[in-house]
């Protein structure tokens, strides 16, 4: 049977752990006296309180977790974690309705950045800095669970290939669980302290400088201005971009780079494609904007390079209307939805080592039509990836798409237009943020009907646990006992 | 090295077996006295000429096709075809312009349907003859192509069209090519024979009966009227054309069955029930929605519904309502089926319904997995157990048909003026289906697009009729070294 106790434990550490950041978030509120203190103070307080009674009621429980507890814990997490963090928005009224507090604090939590605000600069200091932390959280919580936690249970983007293969795995960083994590938190925190200072040095206030920085290393695209980026200047804007490149990257690496270990970076095919992908789509846009738009070069380059890194990267942040533009690059903006960045990153989405593995494997397919009885593996980093593994990504991309699809029509049936349903649909399922025609880089998901923004948020759940994660739990044989 | 010279005596062979055909539309010409008797005269004549002669300068070459000589003729018969297969219509002025008459006579033996023609009742009836005949003949090019020829050469995918369907197996229906191929033409022929007469007996005029029969069982959707099948309002033709339809996409060998008396063969293939199955689900969806939306009666809305589900998923299609003034969810549930394709060993086109089936399977079975990592859980098709390899190559197939869809959209839509038309026209040209969405919908046609998009669309529709791998295993340079 379940342990269903030993669940409910967790998630009341969970609560308490929530309060305490929420906490933190009153005394931003105090500081700037905007008179949302007490708001805060009642939203921790729900979280404790509620925390600890349920502490108390399970604290009893066997503290073993097998594998059907650890992932139910996991999706719980994210909505708990969605439900206590909507409090500040309800009770403070800057949000109407329950609805759209759970919207955006899941936006936050999934570090998607779809916000259902329309005037973010009129919001208080404290809610803002919450509104940030929520990704700083779920950035960090993200990194945990697919470098240190997911692995171990052979699941995942990390969880690919095998231990051998890149020398980039769990086992190399460190043994163990806590260990890792720490390191984690180190490298995040250092590369937020990084970014704050680089904005700060170029002439944004600290307090947005911070929310930022934790916007960016969570990919998740949240900002302090109504307009996003787009009227930041050109350092701020490259700043971003170092940045956001940066939360893209598998962390391992990162770790790497810290330790000196240049050659496992340089010979990390992924990071590889990453960067030559970037560097490919943005010269396509560039080039296009020069010539069809008229544009001048250093601003179309600025533009191409902030949208193509923040897409990629499922960030978020919009330094242009891309709507604006030619419709082949709206095309091409949209496809790169379903990309995503590096996995063992805060980024959302497909991930390109695995469109990388599928593409190699679907080159292979023809070497097979001609000689069918040749055995052809797939080769990655110079090991040889098991066809049980393409299979996992195949189904994995298959499953994508199913979903994608079904929630498209879902969204139509709601009463979104085709192009609004399907880029609100890529957006929250890749964690980026803006999406398409009514819910654009320049709009906001506000007016989507109220069925609409429940869909979308189990979307971006679903995304942000890489679908299997959570559906997992619709499998019969999950529960059966073993 | 490649021996061409088979290559040319078997094209020889075959472009007099299409000259046979153009002196057929010679005769409808003559009998109808008018003027485009002389262009299928010189048409004829230049295609037998030159077949004979490449026929005789290869003469007494060693009959032994190789697998590479295998795939270049079936590539190269496509084009081939459609070269001399213009002249018709550029000799008798129907269709002036050189792309425009290669992209009807492509759209004609790849069945896809695609027009460029905005006049199509005033062309005389040997032209419209003509046209028809190009589509039943690439039906039957089609049919022999994958159930007999490519098997026997075997070259790859064949598995599915073959040993999973039980009884007839072209194994069991009989052990030679040219067997086999009269048999399926026989099939053919005498469905297109039953059609026509109820569609006469209907009130069709014969010319029109035998012209539409000739184009539903091949899937294709040329229509002799500019409103397609829209034009025959009555509802007795249209279910008529809705069953031959659905019969033409069934697979050939499960109709075979069902002829010579093995009816319980069908109902027991998975793909058949599957197939089935879609097809009522989509229509009643549709019909509902139709219906709701008001101003036309239940039977209507029933049968616009099938009509243009079992259309689109046969890849024939006619067109009787116009969809795009449907709702975003209806359109959006049309827009699915263009990616699913008729069944194996049909003369529809698309991804096919077997490897749809096999996608699903695979994902569920992957999460299934996901729980018990250890098991082996093979998948099952018609109670025998797929090959991995068979699934890996179908997984290949669908990843390769979304990427070349992605790029050929993003292609298209510097060549359209919208998102729409861009991304259906692949879509169309790729399944061979026939019509779009936005500028080139059902009651549209593709006369407006530049004329590289139509060589492109050209290039898309044999791409996708021979099944993607087949065209670009030439571009692969493992193929051409030994």
């Amino acid at each position: 049977m379940l342990n269903w106790k030993f669940v409910f434990y967790v998630m009341s550490i969970i609560m308490v752990v929530e309060s305490f950041f929420l906490m933190i978030s009153s005394a931003v509120a105090f500081f700037y006296g905007d008179g949302d203190f007490y708001t805060f103070v009642q939203s921790a307080s729900i979280s404790l309180i509620i925390g600890t009674i349920t502490y108390f009621s399970t604290y009893q429980c066997k503290k073993d977790i097998g594998k059907r507890e650890a992932f139910i814990i996991v999706s719980f997490v994210w909505v708990i974690f969605s439900i206590f963090g909507a409090m500040p928005f309800l009770l403070g009224g800057y949000v109407d309705g329950f609805t759209n507090a759970f919207f955006e604090t899941i936006s936050g939590f999934t570090t998607t950045g779809a916000s259902v605000i329309s005037n973010i600069e009129a919001l208080p200091h404290g809610i803002l800095f919450w509104r940030s932390l929520t990704h700083l959280l779920g950035g960090m919580g993200i990194l945990v669970l697919t470098i240190a936690i997911l692995p171990i249970f052979g699941f995942g983007g990390m969880a690919m290939f095998n231990a051998e293969a890149a020398g980039i795995t769990p086992e190399k960083l460190h043994p163990r669980i806590k260990e890792t994590a720490q390191r984690l938190w180190g490298l995040y925190m250092l590369l937020i302290a990084l970014e704050t200072i680089f904005l700060a040095l170029g002439g944004m206030g600290i307090f947005d400088a911070i929310c930022h920085s934790f916007g960016t290393l969570a990919s998740g695209g949240f900002s302090t201005q109504n307009e996003s980026i787009v009227n930041y200047s050109p350092y701020i804007q490259y700043v971003l971009i170092v940045f956001m490149f940066l939360a893209g990257t598998n962390f391992t690496l990162h770790y790497f780079a810290i330790k000196g270990n240049v050659k496992k970076i340089v010979q990390n095919q992924e990071f590889k494609v990453y960067i030559a992908l970037i560097l490919f789509v943005t010269s396509v846009i560039t080039v296009t904007l020069v010539y069809l738009d008229h544009g001048s070069f250093e601003k179309s380059f600025r533009d191409a390079l902030f949208q193509v890194t923040s897409v990629i990267t499922s960030t978020g942040f919009v330094s242009a209307d891309y709507t604006l533009w030619h419709p082949y690059l709206l095309f091409l903006i949209f496809g790169l939805m379903f990309t995503g960045a590096c996995v063992g990153s805060t980024s959302g989405g497909v991930k390109i080592l695995r469109h990388l593995l599928l593409f190699k494997n679907s080159l292979l397919e023809f070497k097979r039509l001609i000689h069918p009885s040749a055995v052809l593996p797939v080769r990655y980093n110079n090991d040889m990836v098991g066809q049980d593994i393409i299979s996992k990504i195949l189904a994995f991309v298959i499953l994508y798409f199913m979903v994608f699809f079904i929630g498209c029509f879902a969204m139509t049936l709601v009463g979104l237009d085709f192009i609004s349903a399907l880029g609100a649909v890529a957006t929250t399922m890749g964690g980026i943020g803006p999406g398409l025609g009514t819910v654009g880089p320049m709009n906001n998901f506000a007016q989507v009907p109220d069925a609409g923004k429940w869909i979308l948020s189990f979307l971006m759940l679903l995304g942000r646990l890489e679908l299997f994660t959570f559906l997992i739990i619709f499998v019969p044989s999950f529960w059966k006992n073993q | 090295m490649v021996k061409f010279k088979i290559i040319l005596n078997i094209l020889g062979k075959l472009l007099v077996g299409e000259s046979f055909f153009l002196f057929l539309s010679l005769i409808v010409s003559l009998i109808y006295g008018e003027s485009d008797s002389l262009a299928f005269l010189k048409a004829g004549l230049i295609t037998l000429v030159v077949g004979s002669l490449s026929y005789l300068t290869s003469k007494g070459v060693k009959k032994d096709l190789g697998k590479r000589e295998g795939y270049i003729i079936v590539s190269l018969v496509w084009v081939v075809f459609s070269i001399f297969g213009c002249l018709p219509y550029l000799f008798s002025g129907a269709i002036s312009n050189v792309t425009n008459a290669f992209f009807e006579t492509m759209s004609g033996f790849t069945t896809t349907g695609s027009s460029i023609l905005n006049n199509i009742e005033e062309l005389p009836h040997g032209i419209l003859f003509w046209r028809s005949l190009t589509q039943w003949m690439g039906g039957m090019g089609i049919i022999v192509m994958f159930l007999a020829i490519l098997p026997t050469l075997g070259i790859g995918g064949r598995e599915l069209f073959v040993a999973e369907v039980p009884g007839p197996a072209p194994d069991k229906l009989t052990p030679r090519i040219k067997e086999t191929a009269r048999n399926l033409w026989g099939l053919y022929m005498l469905f297109t024979l039953i059609q026509t007469i109820l569609l006469f007996a209907g009130g069709m005029t014969f010319f029109d009966a035998i012209n539409h029969s000739l184009t539903t069982m091949a899937t294709g959707g040329y229509s002799t009227k500019q409103a397609s099948v829209g034009f025959f309002t009555s509802p007795y033709l249209q279910y008529v054309i809705i069953f031959f339809m659905f019969v033409a996409g069934t697979n050939f060998t499960l109709s075979y069955a069902v002829i010579t008396g093995k009816a319980t063969k069908i109902f027991k293939d998975e793909e058949f029930r599957f197939y089935t199955i879609v097809v009522l689900l989509f229509s009643l969806l549709i019909a509902v929605g139709l219906f709701a939306a008001g101003n036309i009666s239940g039977e209507q809305a029933f049968r616009d519904s099938l009509f243009t589900v079992v259309s689109i998923i046969t890849t024939t299609g006619y067109a009787t309502a116009d969809y795009l003034l449907w709702t975003p969810f209806l359109g959006m549930l049309i827009f699915v089926l263009f990616f699913v394709g008729g069944s194996a060993g049909s003369t529809g086109g698309g991804v096919k319904v077997v490897r749809i089936l096999l996608l699903f399977k695979n994902s569920f079975y992957e999460l299934k997995r996901l729980v018990h990592p250890n098991a082996v859980i093979p998948i099952r098709y018609n109670k025998h157990v797929v090959d991995q390899k068979t699934v890996t190559n179908i997984l290949a197939f669908f990843v390769f048909y979304v990427i070349i869809f992605m790029i050929s959209s993003i292609l298209m839509s510097l060549w359209t003026p919208d998102i729409y038309s861009a991304f259906s026209a692949v879509a169309t040209t790729l399944g061979n289906i026939g019509p779009g969405f936005g500028e080139v919908g059902p009651m549209e046609n593709f006369y407006k697009l530049p004329d590289l998009a139509k060589w492109f669309l050209a290039f898309l529709m044999m791409l996708g009729r021979l099944e993607l791998f087949t065209v670009l295993v030439l571009f692969s340079p493992s193929f051409w070294r030994h």
